[in-house]
């Protein structure tokens, strides 16, 4: 058969039951083991659990559950709610200071965490409310939590950059130094859209700022300084050649416990063993996603399908932008649905020919897919960021939550075009550090 | 969807088979976190090994990777349990009671079916490494049908999960998908 039909088919295969409900990664196996039985034989099925454990055998994927336990075990204190409090003592004189101190402890926050979901949670159960309280929109004040809670998957450390650099072969220091300037230019669009859409409300002339005392300013340092520290370090040792992602991961995951147990007083072993549970399952169910799409684009190579696809768009004679439009479309579907590593585990062995062979450097690419990512977390059906904040400000309504998230992700897009238009915005700082690519 | 950080673990009533199948992958779940720990501290003491004493390390990088790898074959049950692994609701949820009942029947078989394949050819691939006596290519030489062992006993844990999740669904105990009725 056609290799490029045969493609097809399992696309629509994979489509099919995925949508059944069944577990992404089973789903994966599934898929493959039928295409491989079909194709190659019974003989083939006996390879899958070696192709499994092989996928699995790299020392870069520690540093996925390390970077997870340090989340989890800020994410579990109230670092978030400190670093809140911290940076609106701090910015309480910026006009729009409220909103604008809120988006960047989602930044923060969500850097040092990795979660969306928790960001949400921890910075919008202060945040909303007294955004409110204070004269700013509904739509804002829910809108500019959700959005802000999705950065912590493009600025690093994140895990979802460590899935694509291992889905794809590429430097994962690269790919954390390239999410830094988008990552903050989000950052500035959130905050340039909320101040402006504040003071159009007509609510600005109110927007009353608290007033502190440069001792409370200093009170609240020594409880937010140190995770920063950790992850400034973590950051340090990866980029001057201390060590690995891994191994720097490694330190930091102990650092972040330690913390947690020493300044946050996270003692009582069941509220350590809900981080480490937490931890572990959420490790658990990234990495058994990667070995079975390990797998599953064993198949998709052994049936000559990867290299059929990446021949084809070779010999296609489309604009390379109209290709990476198109390719924009699908991820930003596929991250309707989906979670962000399970869309870049089953995407990656078929988009990265499809992007090399158009000529797009694999590093800004991966900006631009976590920035879609992004997108699909504040958009409906299944945006999850918008059902936390349902869960933590119930009496905004759903709609008013959608309709204010919206120019969020008007914001997001717009990044996307301005990363089209100057690549370098993502490719400079990693060239700069580590030297030029190629 | 992913990232809900709230572990809802399926129902087992008082059926004495799921019972005894919840705790196992509970245990499970513990090897698996136990192992990442072990993980974290043996990273540690390497960085102290190489970078403080400058000394070079033998058994670490090797040792890390087997537990990591121990623990995301171990832990499959527990996270089955807790429902963790990552699926796409979004049909489910729009069907009707009895259509997602048999729907979900419908992918557990599959998953069992999938399952099953791994624990025995699995098990083969453990079997030939201990027969024969395999050992990694690297100064350490591990044996290696210790740290293929996780392959069936993981596998296979899960595929008791699996079953014991469609003896739930079956017996009215658990609801399809855990879905609340809406």
């Amino acid at each position: 058969m056609d290799p490029l039909l045969l493609g097809a088919i399992v696309a629509i295969a994979t489509i099919l039951v995925l949508f059944s409900g069944v577990s992404v990664a089973l789903g994966l196996l599934i898929v493959s083991a039928v295409f491989l039985l079909i194709f190659d034989g019974a003989r083939s099925l006996e390879l899958m659990p070696e192709l499994l454990f092989g996928k699995l055998d790299n020392f870069a994927l520690l540093s996925i559950p390390m970077f997870i336990i340090m989340g989890s075990s800020i994410a579990s204190t109230r670092a978030g709610a400190d670093l809140y409090e911290a940076l609106e003592r701090w910015l309480t004189r910026v006009p729009g200071g409220l909103v604008v101190s809120n988006l960047g402890a989602c930044a923060l926050f969500a850097a040092m965490s990795g979660s969306s979901p928790a960001t949400c949670a921890a910075i919008g159960k202060m945040g909303i409310p007294e955004m409110r309280k204070r004269g700013y929109p509904d739509g804002v004040a829910a809108g500019s939590i959700a959005a802000g809670g999705t950065l912590g998957i493009l600025i690093p450390p994140s895990v979802t950059m460590i899935v694509y650099g291992i889905a794809t072969e590429t430097s994962i220091g690269r790919l954390f130094l390239a999410g830094v300037i988008p990552g903050l230019m989000l950052v500035g669009l959130f905050m340039a859209w909320s101040l402006y859409s504040t003071w159009k409300s007509g609510n600005a002339a109110q927007l009353g700022a608290g007033s502190y005392t440069w001792a409370q300013r200093f009170e609240i340092l020594p409880r937010v300084l140190p995770f920063l520290g950790i992850i400034l370090g973590v950051l340090y040792a990866m980029y001057g050649g201390i060590a690995t992602p891994s191994e720097t991961a490694a330190v930091g995951a102990l650092l972040c416990l330690l913390i947690a147990m020493i300044i946050y007083r996270l003692w009582n072993p069941k509220d350590l063993w809900v981080v480490l549970r937490d931890s572990t399952k959420e490790s658990v169910m990234i990495l058994f996603i990667i070995a079975a799409a390990g797998v599953f684009s064993y198949m998709l190579s052994s049936l000559f399908i990867t290299q059929s696809i990446a021949e084809w768009i070779g010999t296609l004679e489309v604009n390379r932008w109209v290709l990476m439009g198109v390719v924009n479309v699908f991820l930003l579907i596929a991250g309707f649905f989906l979670p962000p590593v399970a869309v870049i585990l089953m995407a990656a062995p078929i988009l990265l020919p499809i992007i090399d062979t158009a000529g797009f450097d694999p590093i800004w690419f991966a900006v631009v897919l976590t920035i879609n990512m992004e997108i699909g977390l504040i958009s409906p059906p299944v945006g999850l960021n918008l059902y936390v904040i349902n869960g933590i400000a119930p009496d905004i309504s759903l709609k008013t939550i959608l309709t204010g998230s919206l120019p969020f992700v008007a914001c997001m897009v717009l990044a996307i075009l301005l990363l089209c238009l100057f690549p370098s915005l993502a490719t400079w700082l990693p060239d700069m550090v580590m030297g030029a690519a190629r | 969807m992913a990232g809900h950080s709230s572990a809802v673990a399926s129902h087992t009533g008082d059926n004495p088979f799921l019972r005894v199948v919840a705790a196992l992958s509970t245990l499970a779940g513990w090897c698996s976190a136990a192992m990442i720990v072990s993980a974290v501290a043996i990273t540690c003491q390497m960085i102290v090994v190489r970078f403080v004493l400058n000394r070079s390390t033998v058994w670490q990088t090797e040792a890390v990777i087997y537990l990591v790898i121990a623990a995301t074959l171990i832990g499959l049950p527990y996270v089955q349990r807790l429902r963790g692994h990552v699926n796409v609701d979004l049909i489910p949820i729009s069907l009707a009671p009895r259509p997602r009942f048999v729907m979900a029947i419908l992918t557990s078989l599959l998953s069992i079916a999938i399952v099953s394949i791994m624990v025995i050819y699995g098990y083969e691939y453990w079997h030939f490494a201990w027969q024969r006596g395999w050992k990694s290519d690297t100064v350490w030489g591990v044996r290696l049908w210790i740290p293929y062992l996780a392959l069936p006993v993981g596998f296979g844990l899960l595929l008791l999960q699996l079953i014991a999740d469609l003896v739930a669904v079956l017996l009215g105990i658990d609801k399809p998908f855990g879905l609340e009725d809406s």
